[in-house]
């Protein structure tokens, strides 16, 4: 039971996470900080389905640094890339 | 470091072939972001055009079709088949809706003569949402070969590394899907 408490918290919190996405987007906010806090979110939520539903909690550390190395990489690429054209 | 090192859940093989479609993605994504540098205008315009609703929609589907997914799995290891199965069919339904409302979305774009060489921004929205929906596609497929297999009881609680396999490469669409959203839809 509690494993499955826990699993519709992290679903609770994914679909939040996605609405605050979306408003964001709904009021065209633009901008260095809002570009951070977008993909802020984005690792938040990757997090999430990695650690959690991927269950890639308390395995190697290599397939955990590939998996979060992954999400953190693009976000970063993305970040760099949106500042230096902003 | 107390704690014993997890074995990967599922087939090892399925873990080498997630990696790759995930680096196939981010090569992708990263590109995007270094074209739209030179084009930014162009793509801040254009993915105005674009369905924010829809997408959002979509992205709560996969978030769902995920969570009924990890339920499958729970339920798999407490050897109860038949829920097992149910909610793979539920996550199903979830891909099922997110590919409707996807082709609706296509639909839209190609019934206005909008196609791959309209423009850059096109070109990138088209051609990477098009690469995830076949892996949706894929993952749908997998998902239902998983769930007959469930339903004539070829799974129980000392044999569920097919069900956890098929549930990796459901979360590995989910998790592009989580980056695609935000970079395509809405940052701008």
């Amino acid at each position: 039971m509690k494993k499955t408490d826990k699993t519709t918290q992290v679903w609770l919190t994914l679909i939040l996470l996605t609405l605050s996405t979306y408003t964001l987007g709904y009021y065209n906010y633009s901008g260095s900080l809002v570009v951070l806090l977008l993909l802020l979110t984005a690792v938040i939520k990757g997090v999430l389905i990695i650690r959690e539903f991927m269950e890639l909690k308390g395995v190697s550390l290599l397939w955990k640094v590939m998996m979060y190395g992954w999400l953190v990489i693009i976000c970063l690429a993305i970040i760099i890339a949106y500042t230096m054209s902003q | 470091m107390s704690e014993k090192t997890k074995l990967l859940p599922g087939d090892f093989a399925i873990w080498i072939f997630i990696f790759a479609e995930l680096t196939v993605f981010a090569i992708y994504f990263v590109i995007y972001a270094v074209v739209r540098m030179q084009n930014v205008e162009m793509f801040n315009h254009f993915q105005l055009t674009l369905n924010r609703e829809t997408g959002a929609i979509n992205t709560i589907l996969l978030i769902t079709g995920s969570y009924f997914v990890v339920k499958s799995v729970d339920v798999i290891k407490q050897n109860k088949i038949k829920e097992c199965y149910k909610f793979l069919y539920w996550a199903l339904v979830c891909g099922c809706v997110f590919v409707v409302i996807k082709s609706y979305e296509f639909y839209m774009k190609f019934s206005v003569g909008i196609g791959l060489d309209t423009n850059t921004f096109y070109m990138f929205y088209l051609s990477l949402t098009l690469f995830h929906y076949f892996h949706v596609i894929l993952g749908m497929a997998i998902l239902l070969a998983i769930a007959i297999k469930a339903q004539r009881g070829s799974y129980d609680s000392n044999n569920y590394t097919g069900v956890e396999s098929g549930a990796s490469y459901w979360h590995m669409v989910d998790l592009v899907w989580i980056i695609l959203f935000p970079l395509i839809y809405i940052i701008r």
